[in-house]
């Protein structure tokens, strides 16, 4: 199959902290858009730390990776696996045994030139933190897909993360909001979709609730998007329509509960409340 | 009853989650800036001792950081007494 986009979109995912979601986010994105028959590749940039094939299932199917390819001891095409279910996607796997400072930004970008003949999509799986690792990961993209969760900790690591990426000439940066929890929202015992909209000042791409089922999907190596009843699929899925061009309305999670409307209302008789 | 108070009161000051933005708020501001709360209080002294030097003041003075967006200010206010 050809592909589709005149225009390969170089797509970083990155968040500065660690766990907050971006590989379980690379994994299930990539996958929508190629089960909507996008080429995608995925390349994992989290050299000596890789957890892209797990997600993905792809663990025993790892011959090369993209150390080797740049070192040449073998073809990009050797390097590429092909994922069990969905043909359009691909995976270029980190190196397990080596460094992020065994490749140069330089580097990536070469690898990425040679993808873009061949593919729609290629996804950078970016390690945590602000090194090495990361410079890699962002010098090839044209776009950045920011990764934080509802707590003060991830919220300041990806303020720190936009800062760098604005120095760095990005200008299309949009926000993903992983593992939020509405009741926890409504209770005020958790930051909303606002809030951090408000603190970290970029565009929203989406929003994921926590999902238990995640972590069953992270189990048996199966990206969520096969879980049709999972909240986190469709928030997954509805991430890639987005990447695709297509506008999708943001599911209303934060949904004024019954206690929010009686507060408001409280407050016509109570305004200092 | 205390449940239901507590939800009717969720987003009051008291709220974690009140608290976070508050903290965030400040944090951000010094990250972005590159300063901390320690210098913020510092130069806050230092440009009102300037003032005083010249001027009476009157009342009281405020220095503050504020933000819009990723682009901050410094917000002086200082009210002089008047001849």
């Amino acid at each position: 199959m050809d592909k589709k986009l005149p225009e390969s979109k170089v797509i970083v995912v990155t968040s500065g902290k660690g766990g907050v979601g971006k590989t379980t986010t690379v994994a299930n994105v990539s996958s929508a858009l190629a089960r909507m028959g996008y080429k995608v590749v995925v390349m994992d940039l989290d050299i000596g730390l890789k957890k892209l094939d797990l997600l993905l299932g792809l663990e025993n199917r790892v011959v090369y990776d993209i150390v080797q390819v740049i070192e040449g001891e073998c073809t990009l095409k050797q390097a590429l696996v092909k994922d069990k279910r969905f043909p359009c996607l691909h995976m270029l796997p980190a190196a397990q045994t080596r460094n992020k400072e065994d490749i140069t930004p330089d580097q990536v970008k070469e690898v990425c030139e040679q993808l873009k003949a061949d593919y729609d999509f290629i996804f950078i799986d970016c390690p945590a933190g602000i090194e090495q690792g990361f410079k890699n990961a962002i010098a090839a993209a044209n776009k950045a897909i920011v990764i934080t969760n509802p707590e003060v900790s991830a919220v300041r690591d990806a303020d720190r993360i936009i800062g760098m990426l604005e120095s760095a000439q990005f200008d299309d940066i949009e926000l993903v909001v992983n593992r939020l929890r509405p009741e926890m929202v409504h209770a005020g015992n958790m930051l909303s979709i606002e809030d951090l909209v408000e603190h970290l000042c970029i565009d929203l791409l989406g929003v994921v609730p926590e999902d238990k089922s995640v972590i069953i999907s992270t189990n048996k190596g199966e990206p969520i998007i096969l879980n049709e009843k999972a909240a986190a699929a469709t928030a997954f899925n509805n991430i890639a329509l987005r990447l695709s061009g297509q506008e999708v309305d943001f599911p209303n999670f934060e949904e004024e509960s019954v206690w929010h409307k009686l507060k408001m209302f409280s407050r016509n008789f109570f305004p200092n409340l | 009853m205390l449940d239901f108070l507590k939800k009717v009161f969720s987003q009051s000051e008291t709220s974690s989650r009140h608290k976070a933005n508050e903290r965030l708020r400040v944090v951000l501001t010094h990250d972005r800036m590159n300063v901390s709360a320690q210098v913020m209080n510092d130069l806050k002294t230092e440009i009102i001792e300037v003032i005083a030097r010249h001027f009476d003041i009157e009342g009281v003075p405020e220095v503050n950081l504020i933000t819009e967006g990723r682009n901050s200010a410094l917000d002086i206010n200082i009210p002089i007494k008047g001849r």
